[in-house]
Parts: structure tokens; C-alpha cells; sequence
């Protein structure tokens, strides 16, 4: 164990906080924020479906799917930025919140 | 008994063989120390083994006719059951696993340091896994009721015995390698009659692409019969009800305790998060393909079926009959079967479809063998989880401490044979369709463990006294809404039964949050491991300060 600076640490959760906000905005966005518009996508077409009918159907889970893509990816590449690449953990359980 | 009752059968029993057979194979190599816990298996295979997990009656059997059925509002279900894993991977999963405990109960009783908190956990899940079970046994009743042309009613009499079996046999749930083959079967027995259906009606090998058309098409035909059409938002329920149920089925993918298990279980945050990722493009794929499902069927149905003089039905029809979930009466007494006159439940359309579609026999067995392994291997790791949460957390924890380990064995049997069989009861009368009844299980964890896990996770001032209050108030909220707008008819904003998880979930978070606030905060210990549970696997913060630990990078 060797103790680091916290300002380093503190950086590292706040890079990881903002890319989560900025992906869940998104998230919100093609989930609640297209089904609340629904009625006006519904005057669209795309590839043959209503835009409403198509985001819901498809749309929004291609988004989901590349959103956790690109977590997973970036998340990486701030770990290597941080030096805190994970290259296997203890084998053993948690030691935290021992009885 | 005919030809397609062999096939049928055989495909069955060859798939569950391949199922045994891998995990008799992979327990004789289990000393190795690469399958102890699934840790070392990588995140892909990983995923496919989440989506196996994931897939059960409902997705497989009730969804494809849920949005036949309900039109653009069946969607609420595919946006809800997908972007759950969002919440799950971003907000929940590498807390969780840096926590290291194995299931929810124990990370709920640990963090909060109450044997109370643990308790109502483990009857929650108890709740939850019931609930969502009676959905299971209600398809494998669909799936044998057709197999053997019998009543729906004797099918599930015949599921339930099959499941308690199963399930007794133990096990089978934890081997990655087992989930990793049922998805690949689940996944080719939906695509394929996909597949050729959208080959015949369309010519185009890809159903993602070709659909657009035959959704539109539909919307024509509506219009000419005078009904509203296929794809009109709300036209099954209000713009609420919509928002609500989604909103419910996102945050219970992300409580639900069977499927956070999974992520307990990897070896590294990191690969929590490309397992979530993989997990969602495998699940994402019956997703996407369930809707083309539903607007072939729907098509085959209002171009092929009605419209045809009713003493000369197709053969499929009385088959389907005899199960009692599909009517087709010549309502107006011209002697022609009319689109209106068709009545089909929702938990048919996929099994029923490729008989209707005329696939041939080998498609019509793939499918039922793909749902049986839906139906029973969901239902089996659930009534595991309802009689480990029964003979560890409550009897052994609560009713009696001293007892031995044979009398555990015994109160754990005991307890799964008692669930299956009162599962099956309310199974032979459902509820409702499966997918109501599962969403009923995800109303229930988003109102129980989506707001315990959040807080706990993330506000480090949670206490017991909120957690507990917090998780009664919302399972009490959630379950009276339930009966009150299934039975007593009253709903707000028009949202109904399966939507009733937002009420919940709001319930909780202001019970835990109001009641943690005006309560003694947790321990100074209990604050910062909860800081802790933020920073990467190999820091450690303590004292205000962060460590790091270079022997286990």
C-alpha cells in the first residue's frame, strides 16, 4: 500500500462522473424525451415506419447498446490515463463493512 | 400423436441434454481453479450468459404478442427492458462488485449494518421471484399445452412437476458455459422463423430492414377497416402510462436481484462494464428483432387468416383452440372469419406463428424448444433464489441460528417444492398475460431495491432506519397499487397495474432520504466505506485519505 495524492484520485471520479452525466442525458433523451414527443415524430417516416414507431423500436436500443459501448471504451482509456489499469483483482471477498 | 409432436419433443429433450451435459462436464473440471465463481471467463461470453439469464417466458414468448397486441404502447416494454442495463452499468454494477458481496440481501444487510434491513431484502426477493416465476410457469404451460394439445390449464400442472425437478437438481443456474449454449439456442429458434418470414412476405433476408414497409402496410389496413391504426401512440393507454411503465422496467432491470448477481461475480470493475455492454448488444438482438416478430405475424394474420370462410379453417387453428387462448368466432354470422373476429392472447403469438406461417415441422419444434429452455431454466434460478433467501437469510439467520447443516438442506428443499407448487396454483388461473405478471415482479423491485441500492451506493448519510422504512413504504406502495388499479379500477393519470413502480420508487426515495435525515447518521467507518465503494478497484480511501494497492494490480 502506498498512499496517493487524493487530488489525483479526486480528478479521476470526476472524469468518470462527467462521462457517465453526459451519457445518461443521452440515454434520457432518446428514451423518455422521444416518447414524450411521439404524436410529432409520428408525421415522419424513416426506412419505411412512422420516426415514432422506428426510434422506439429500434432507434433507441442501437443507441443504448453504443452508449454502453462507449463506456465501457473510454472508461478504459481514463483508467490508463490515471495509471489504474486493472489487471486482475484479489480473489477473495470484499473487506469492506466487516461486521 | 403426429409428426410435429415428435420433432417437437425431441428438439426439447436434445437441448436440455446439451444443457446437462455441459454442466455435468464443466463440475467434473471445476477443481480448476479457471470456472471457481465464473471469474476468468471473458466478458463476452460473460454477456451471452447475462442474456440467457435474462431472457425468460416473458421475452421469449409474451413480448413478440404484447406488442402485436398493444401496438406502439408494447413498445414501453422493448425501451424499458433494454435501458435498464444503462442504469445498471453506469450507476450499480462496479460499485457492487467493489463491494464483493454475492447477492443483494447481503450487500443491503452489510451496508446499512442491519440484520432488519436484511431480512426485509430477503423477503422482497422472496416477493419479487415469486411473482416473476408464476409468469415463467404460465409460458411453460402455453409451450406443453400446444406440445400436447391439452388445456393451458394442464400444461403448467405438467410444468410445475418438470420445474420442481429441475430445479431440485440444483446448480445448473451458476455454470457460465451451460447460459453461454442456451443463448445461442434461444437466439437462433427466434430468428430463424423470423428470418423466413421475412423472406416470404418480403424477399429481403434482413427482418430489421424489411419491416418499416409491413408497419406501414398495417396502418392501411387498420384504416380500411375503420380501426385505429397499428402504430398510433397511446391509443392502448395514456402518454403516463407509457412514461411510467418504462420507467418502472428500467430502474427493476436494475434491482432485480437475480440479474445483479451476475455482476457480483466478474473479476474487475472494468469487465463489469464490457459485460454490461455485451450483455445489452446480446439481449438487444431479440429486442430488435421481437417488434418484426409482431407486425410479420399481425400481417399473416389480417392477409392470410381473415378473410377465410370459418368451416374451412387452416389445421393450426383447432390446435390452438383446444388450449383455450385463441377464439375464432363468426361473430356477425356470414360464414367469413373477420379480422375483429380473431381473438388471440398475447402469450400465443410466438409459438403460434410459424405453425401459421406454415415454416415446417423443424422450425415449429425449434421454437418450442427455445421457449421451454426460456420458461423452465428462468424459473428454476428463481425458485433457487426464493429457497436460499428462505433457508440462509431468514430461517438460519432469524428462526433458528442453531440449526445444522442437514436441517438447512432440508428447509431449503422443502421451500422450493412449496413455492413451485403454489406458483403453479396462481398459474393455473394467471393473473394476467406473462408479460403483465413479470412486469408486476419489476414494479416490485423498483420500488423496493432501485432506491435501497442507490442510496446505499451513493449517499454515504443512508442509514438503517431510512433503508428499512424506505424499502416497506415502497413495497407497500407498489403492491396496493397493483390491486388497487388491477381490482378496485382506480389509476392517476390513467397509469395502470404495470406501471405502478414509479409511485413506488418515488415512495421509497423521499421515506429513506426524510427518515435517514432526522435519524443518527451512520457510523464514521460505514461513511467512508461507502466513499470507497467509488474509487477503481485498487484504491482504497480511508482517513481522507486514498491508498493504493499495487498487489492486486
Amino acid at each position: 500500500m502506498k498512499k496517493i495524492d487524493k487530488k489525483t484520485a479526486d480528478a479521476y471520479i470526476k472524469a468518470i462522473f462527467r462521462l457517465t452525466t453526459v451519457l445518461l442525458i443521452i440515454w434520457l433523451t432518446v428514451s423518455f424525451g422521444m416518447v414524450l414527443i411521439a404524436e410529432t415524430l409520428a408525421q415522419y417516416t424513416f426506412n419505411g415506419f412512422p420516426l415514432h414507431y422506428f426510434m422506439g423500436a429500434q432507434g433507441s436500443i442501437v443507441v443504448f447498446i453504443i452508449l454502453l459501448f462507449v463506456n465501457a471504451y473510454i472508461c478504459d482509456r481514463i483508467d490508463e490515463k490515471y495509471n489504474l489499469v486493472e489487471k486482475k483483482s484479489k480473489n477473495v471477498k470484499g473487506q469492506t463493512f466487516s461486521q | 400423436m403426429d409428426s410435429q409432436f415428435l420433432v417437437s419433443l425431441l428438439l426439447i429433450i436434445a437441448s436440455f441434454g446439451l444443457y446437462i451435459g455441459i454442466a455435468v462436464y464443466n463440475r467434473a473440471k471445476q477443481t480448476s481453479e479457471f470456472f471457481v465463481a465464473g471469474r476468468g471467463v471473458p466478458s463476452v461470453y460473460n454477456g451471452m450468459a447475462i442474456g440467457a439469464d435474462w431472457m425468460s417466458a416473458a421475452s421469449f414468448i409474451g413480448l413478440a404478442g404484447t406488442v402485436m397486441v398493444l401496438g406502439y404502447d408494447g413498445l414501453a416494454y422493448i425501451m424499458g427492458w433494454t435501458g435498464g442495463y444503462l442504469l445498471l452499468t453506469f450507476l450499480l454494477a462496479p460499485q457492487l462488485r467493489k463491494s464483493g458481496r454475492y447477492t443483494v440481501p447481503e450487500f443491503i444487510g452489510d451496508r446499512f449494518q442491519s440484520k432488519t434491513a436484511l431480512v426485509i431484502a430477503a423477503i422482497a426477493t422472496i416477493i419479487i421471484s415469486f411473482t416473476y416465476s408464476i409468469g415463467q410457469l404460465a409460458g411453460s404451460g402455453v409451450v406443453i399445452g400446444r406440445l400436447f394439445e391439452v388445456d393451458a390449464k394442464i400444461g403448467v400442472m405438467i410444468g410445475v412437476v418438470i420445474i420442481a425437478i429441475y430445479a431440485t437438481m440444483g446448480g445448473m443456474k451458476g455454470i457460465t458455459w451451460t447460459q453461454v449454449a442456451q443463448y445461442i439456442i434461444l437466439i437462433i429458434a427466434y430468428l430463424v422463423p423470423i428470418i423466413f418470414m421475412s423472406l416470404q412476405i418480403t424477399n429481403n433476408p434482413l427482418p430489421w430492414l424489411s419491416y418499416g414497409n409491413i408497419v406501414s402496410e398495417l396502418g392501411e389496413l387498420d384504416r380500411e377497416l375503420g380501426i385505429s391504426e397499428y402504430f398510433t401512440p397511446f391509443d392502448t393507454g395514456s402518454k403516463w402510462q407509457f412514461l411510467a411503465l418504462m420507467f418502472s422496467l428500467m430502474a427493476g432491470t436494475a434491482g432485480l436481484p437475480h440479474v445483479i448477481v451476475r455482476f457480483y461475480t466478474v473479476s474487475t470493475m472494468k469487465a463489469a462494464r464490457w459485460s454490461g455492454a455485451w450483455a445489452l448488444l446480446f439481449i438487444g438482438l431479440l429486442y430488435l428483432s421481437a417488434p418484426a416478430y409482431a407486425a410479420f405475424s399481425r400481417f399473416i394474420l389480417m392477409k392470410q387468416v381473415a378473410g377465410s370462410p370459418i368451416d374451412n379453417l387452416p389445421g393450426w387453428t383447432e390446435k390452438w383452440i383446444n388450449t383455450g387462448l385463441l377464439s375464432m368466432a363468426d361473430g356477425n354470422s356470414d360464414g367469413i372469419l373477420q379480422w375483429q373476429e380473431i381473438a388471440i392472447s398475447n402469450d400465443i403469438v410466438v409459438m403460434a406463428t410459424p405453425e401459421i406461417a406454415n415454416l415446417g415441422i423443424f422450425v415449429i419444434g425449434l421454437v418450442a424448444a427455445g421457449a421451454m429452455a426460456a420458461a423452465l431454466s428462468t424459473a428454476g434460478g428463481l425458485l433457487m433464489a426464493i429457497s436460499s433467501s428462505f433457508s440462509h437469510d431468514i430461517y438460519f439467520r432469524i428462526i433458528n441460528p442453531n440449526a445444522s447443516e442437514k436441517k438447512r438442506m432440508a428447509v431449503a428443499r422443502w421451500s422450493i417444492l412449496i413455492a413451485t407448487i403454489v406458483a403453479g396454483l396462481v398459474a393455473l388461473n394467471p393473473p394476467g398475460v406473462i408479460t403483465q405478471i413479470v412486469a408486476w415482479a419489476f414494479a416490485l423491485a423498483s420500488g423496493t431495491f432501485f432506491p435501497a441500492l442507490i442510496l446505499g451506493v451513493w449517499w454515504k448519510r443512508a442509514n438503517a432506519y431510512g433503508v428499512i422504512s424506505g424499502m416497506i413504504v415502497g413495497l407497500l406502495v407498489t403492491l396496493t397499487y397493483i390491486f388497487l388499479a388491477k381490482f378496485g379500477g382506480v389509476t392517476v393519470f390513467g397509469i395502470i397495474d404495470t406501471g405502478a413502480g414509479v409511485f413506488g420508487a418515488v415512495a421509497a426515495f423521499l421515506t429513506n432520504i426524510i427518515v435517514s435525515l432526522s435519524t443518527a447518521p451512520p457510523s464514521q467507518k460505514t461513511q467512508e466505506e461507502v466513499l470507497d465503494l467509488r474509487y477503481p478497484e485498487q484504491l482504497k480511501y480511508k482517513d481522507g485519505e486514498v491508498w493504493k494497492d499495487d498487489e492486486v494490480i
